[in-house]
């Protein structure tokens, strides 16, 4: 197994490598060093000021290598600094990255750790549920809703959201954030909401296939054979047993908790490291935008390997070598 | 209980009590309830707060509060007009022999900045000290210093030896590549003499102009010169833990800032070392709320409180709304105490250009000002067709086009009427700004425009040289589609004289590159003022401002020497008849020879809820919060009426759940039995 992981963490160089090469070459094909200087102290300054501000910040030397500037150059810079881990200062406003990461971090997860838990907790509930009355109305019901809440945007249940629940029937406050935990409560309770609503239709319709699948074979035949009751059956055959692609799509996603939803951390004002990225999209960041996007390639190369290694754990039948 | 009942037991308790606190759709902690405490919205953080650098609207929101500056303005009086701040008198121009100008500032004595751990650098406890002219020479310098790039330089280069003292700043860190890391007092003892910049004793500073520049004082009403300790700007380095000079301002104004996360809180609380907290008995122009003001005012009793001492607020409470809608709601849900107004409600707030009847039921009023701002469109005057090479003839082209323009349909269509059309440069509240003056080419009169045509050799609108129509194209940064409408509006306003413009809509730097290289025709542009002065305005169609010469601010490359020679005179006199009559005569030249089409001067609509008092507008970028009021029993009141949560939903649809699961599952559990 080690040699696996060590060849799966070799080709995940290469893919990070890769992705840092694009995230440069695409925001210089679009965006100008002069772009990010006017970004960061405005459209009045005059040229001067902007021509300082890029020397101060690295932005004056050629982009690519070239003769006499193998070395000195950005791409070179960039490399170097995503590989050796120094994020350095954000262009917009020449805050420490990583002291804003690490301050994001925080909301970002108490927004997605919940979400992700009940998300979870109710769609296997849900479909573990919905499997045990297969065939039923209340199974076909289910698949059809399952259906129709995949097929409706997400934002439209933000908005939705903060339309009904925010600002008609007035339970919760219709976005925002504050560090205080009683307050906070009050502030995630919209977001999680909403999250699991746009989540679930997928997660039930998803869980439900796997758990039906496993229904019709032979060791469930086996067990109710040997005189198991249906709920025993569900919990502790059928569920254990679909674990592997369950797994393949939490596993995944673990790491990712982290990072945050940017849909859901912009629409709802959370300070979180999603919404950390969606401000550097806006403000022309690169500095702060290769650093989230650098840390979202590591996250997802790492949750790669260690679904993998997951599964040996759930099945001794698999073997990774 | 089993060791999983248990488990559950606690995660079912944790999560009954998650929606117990969470059922409020109030934001703040109950605890704040029935405080000084006024809540505001920002949008984006500031990019920087250090002084010398921050120049954006958001910045000075908070840069504005907790600075104090020399001088500020009168909160209530329009035309603006300058008083004391932390200096004890406006200074006035004194002329030299040699021809420069010497301002003499006298600060207060004894006035401190606030507390903080900067000043304690030798260990001996100390949390603050007084108010130095050394403060603000050492602000000036910085403001010189290449290293802190301010983006002001350029008017301080009035001051004698400034522009030496900067370069010799710049050589040294060439020179020398320790330089850099020497403390910021040390690099700058190294690179004076500074002429311009002269402290007399620990109160008293002088300011020597090499030529006459009145609106110098307006800089010293801005956060570029508050006075900053050498202290702070060497403990907050960014290095050993410490934040950046840029993120925690150290500072002696009426607020400090004792919360600042960009991603969600600014927090404002009342300063105790500030000059007007800790001397009330000084009874100064910035510590005490006006007694005089325009008529209005004391019609919407913002004199009421006139004479007492300021602040009135314990703390403003910023909470970032990255979307407007949300905030917008949280306003009528009266959480926040002021508003903007949103385009998509506008309708239902604003009634024939008043408060609509549903929101004054509220008791809410509005409050409207105009901007010291002016939006145009300009003609590049270096272009052949459209610029001062085309002669006479190019002239009248400008000038039908202008006539085309019907900018209230524009502001109708566009702006829900919220502008005043602009006749000249100037906007209101600026002195040399006449309600009653008429642009001759500012109305609408197509007749006259097409003659204009006929007469510049276009005859409906068709180039002799092609035998079509006339082509011009129109550059813009905007790609938005709400851009493209806009501008559309224009060429479809010129398409009525046979004129055929295209809108070429890039991004901004392809714009900047464009307009850099002089190879654009017509655009639309705007300006904010910095301070309310003619000057502030008319340079920006000065020869020296061209842009594509020197890259200045002139973006309609208007160059005319008669224009040029009045604006010299005018820019060194202070508000008087001779200078009313300079001001007027370069009005006639712009409106003859028409480098821009003047449009708008933006308004601003704020609304404010029952609750809050002393709200004025300013029209600029000046600080205004130390003046407010409000009265938190009225608030708790109407938010507890207005936010009443509507529970009978979720009853509803668990009993629905019920009925709709209920007959499967048992009908489901007999058959299986």
């Amino acid at each position: 197994m080690l040699a696996y992981i060590v060849r799966r963490a070799a080709y995940s160089v290469v893919v990070v490598l890769g992705v840092l090469f694009f995230l440069f070459a695409l925001f210089f094909l679009v965006t100008k060093p002069d772009d990010i200087a006017r970004k960061a102290i405005g459209d009045k300054a005059m040229p001067a000021v902007i021509a300082q501000w890029k020397k101060n910040h690295g932005y004056d030397r050629p982009l690519w290598p070239g003769p006499g500037h193998m070395k000195d150059n950005m791409l070179v810079e960039h490399y170097r600094r995503m590989l050796t881990f120094d994020f350095g200062r954000s262009d917009a406003d020449d805050s420490v990255i990583m002291d804003r990461i690490e301050r994001g971090a925080g909301p970002s997860l108490s927004l997605t750790l919940p979400e992700f838990v009940l998300g979870l907790t109710f769609g296997i509930g849900i479909a573990l549920f919905v499997a045990f009355f297969r065939e039923t109305y209340i199974d076909r019901s289910a698949v059809v809703l399952s259906v129709l809440a995949m097929s409706i945007s997400s934002l439209l249940y933000i908005i939705g959201g903060q339309y009904l629940i925010g600002k008609e029937l007035r339970w919760f406050p219709i976005s925002g954030f504050d560090p205080s935990w009683a307050v906070r409560a009050r502030f995630l309770a919209l977001p999680i909401v909403v999250g699991l609503f746009a989540g679930i239709g997928g997660s039930v319709r998803f869980y439900r296939t796997v758990f039906i699948e496993d229904i019709y074979k032979d060791y469930v035949r086996t067990a109710r054979a040997k005189g198991a009751g249906e709920i025993r059956i569900m919990t502790r055959h059928v569920l254990p047993n679909a674990m592997i692609p369950i797994l393949t799509n939490v596993v995944t996603e673990i790491p990712f908790l982290l990072m945050g939803s940017l849909l859901l951390e912009a629409s709802f004002g959370v300070p979180g490291l999603g919404s950390l990225t969606v401000d550097a999209i806006n403000a022309n960041d690169f500095a702060t935008l290769r650093t989230m996007v650098y840390i979202g390639s590591l996250f997802f190369v790492v949750g790669q390997i260690l679904t993998d290694i997951s599964y040996t754990i759930v099945d001794p039948r698999v073997r990774l070598d | 209980m089993t060791e999983k009942a248990r488990v559950f037991s606690w995660l079912s308790a944790a999560l009954a009590l998650f929606v117990l606190l969470a059922c409020t759709n109030n934001p703040y902690p109950e605890t704040d309830d029935g405080k000084h405490v006024l809540y505001a919205s920002f949008g984006e953080a500031p990019k920087s707060l250090d002084p010398a650098v921050a120049y954006d609207t958001a910045a000075h929101e908070i840069t504005g509060q907790v600075h104090d500056t020399l001088l500020e303005y009168h909160y209530l009086k329009r035309p603006y007009t300058l008083i004391p701040g932390l200096a004890t008198a406006v200074p006035k121009g004194e002329p030299q022999a040699d021809g420069t100008v010497v301002y003499s500032f006298e600060l207060r004595a004894g006035a401190q900045f606030q507390d903080d751990p900067c000043f304690a650098l030798d260990g001996d406890g100390t949390r603050t000290r007084e108010i130095s002219a050394d403060d603000v020479a050492f602000e000036v310098m910085r403001i010189a210093d290449p290293l802190v790039n301010s983006p002001v330089i350029d008017p301080f280069s009035n001051l004698s030896g400034f522009a030496e003292f900067s370069a010799r700043l710049t050589r040294l860190l060439k020179a020398d590549p320790g330089f850099k890391k020497l403390p910021a007092r040390e690099r700058y003892q190294r690179a004076l003499p500074l002429d311009g910049v002269r402290v007399v004793d620990a109160t008293h500073l002088e300011l020597r102009l090499k030529n006459p520049y009145p609106q110098i004082l307006y800089w010293f009403a801005m956060p570029f010169t508050t006075p900053v300790p050498w202290e702070a700007v060497e403990y907050y380095d960014g290095n050993h833990g410490h934040p950046h000079l840029a993120d925690h301002p150290v500072a002696s104004g009426p607020f400090m800032l004792s919360i600042y996360d960009k991603q969600s809180r600014m927090l404002l609380e009342r300063n105790p070392n500030w000059y007007g907290a800790k001397h009330p008995e000084w009874r100064a122009p910035g510590a005490t709320y006006p007694s005089e003001g325009e008529a209005e005012d004391a019609r919407a009793g913002r004199l009421a409180a006139a004479g007492k001492a300021l602040p009135f607020l314990d703390r403003v409470d910023f909470r970032r709304e990255k979307e407007a809608i949300p905030a917008f709601t949280k306003f009528l849900e009266g959480y926040y105490d002021t508003s903007g107004i949103i385009r998509e409600s506008f309708d239902k707030m604003v009634k024939d250009e008043r408060l609509s009847p549903e929101m004054q039921a509220l008791g809410m009023r509005l409050d409207k000002s105009v901007t010291a701002a002016t939006y145009y469109i300009g003609f590049n005057m270096d272009d052949p067709v459209v610029g001062s090479k085309g002669g006479e003839r190019s002239k009248k082209l400008r000038q039908a086009m202008s006539l085309a323009i019907d900018v209230k349909e524009y502001m109708r269509l566009f702006m829900n009427r919220r502008g005043v059309p602009a006749e000249s440069v100037l906007p209101p509240g600026i002195f040399g700004y006449d309600a009653d003056y008429r642009n001759p080419y500012r109305h609408v009169d197509i007749a006259k425009a097409k003659s204009l045509l006929s007469q510049a050799g276009f005859d409906g609108g068709i180039d002799p040289k092609t035998q079509k129509p006339l082509h011009l194209t129109f550059d813009t940064p905007d790609t938005s589609p709400d851009g493209r409408l806009r501008y559309q509006f224009f060429v479809n306003a010129w398409r009525q004289l046979g004129i055929d413009v295209e809108i070429s809509a890039t991004n901004y730097n392809k714009f900047q590159e464009k307009v850099h290289d002089g190879a654009y025709q017509i655009f639309m542009w705007g300006w904010v003022a910095d301070y309310p002065d003619a000057e502030n305005f008319m340079f920006l169609l000065t020869s020296d401002m061209a842009r594509t010469k020197n890259d200045g601010p002139n973006t309609a490359n208007f160059s005319n020497p008669e224009f040029d020679r009045l604006f010299l005179q005018m820019k060194a006199r202070g508000n008087d008849a001779e200078r009313l009559e300079l001001i007027r005569k370069m009005r006639a030249i712009i409106e003859d020879q028409c480098p821009w089409i003047e449009l708008f001067h933006p308004e601003d609509y704020l609304l404010l809820q029952e609750w809050m008092k002393n709200v004025k507008s300013a029209g600029l970028s000046v600080p205004t919060l130390k003046y407010q009021d409000l009265d938190p029993a009225l608030r708790a009141r109407d938010r507890a009426a207005w936010n009443k949560p509507v529970v009978w939903p979720a009853y509803a649809l668990g009993a629905l759940l019920v009925l709709v699961l209920a007959p499967g599952v048992l009908t489901f559990m007999r058959e299986r039995q």
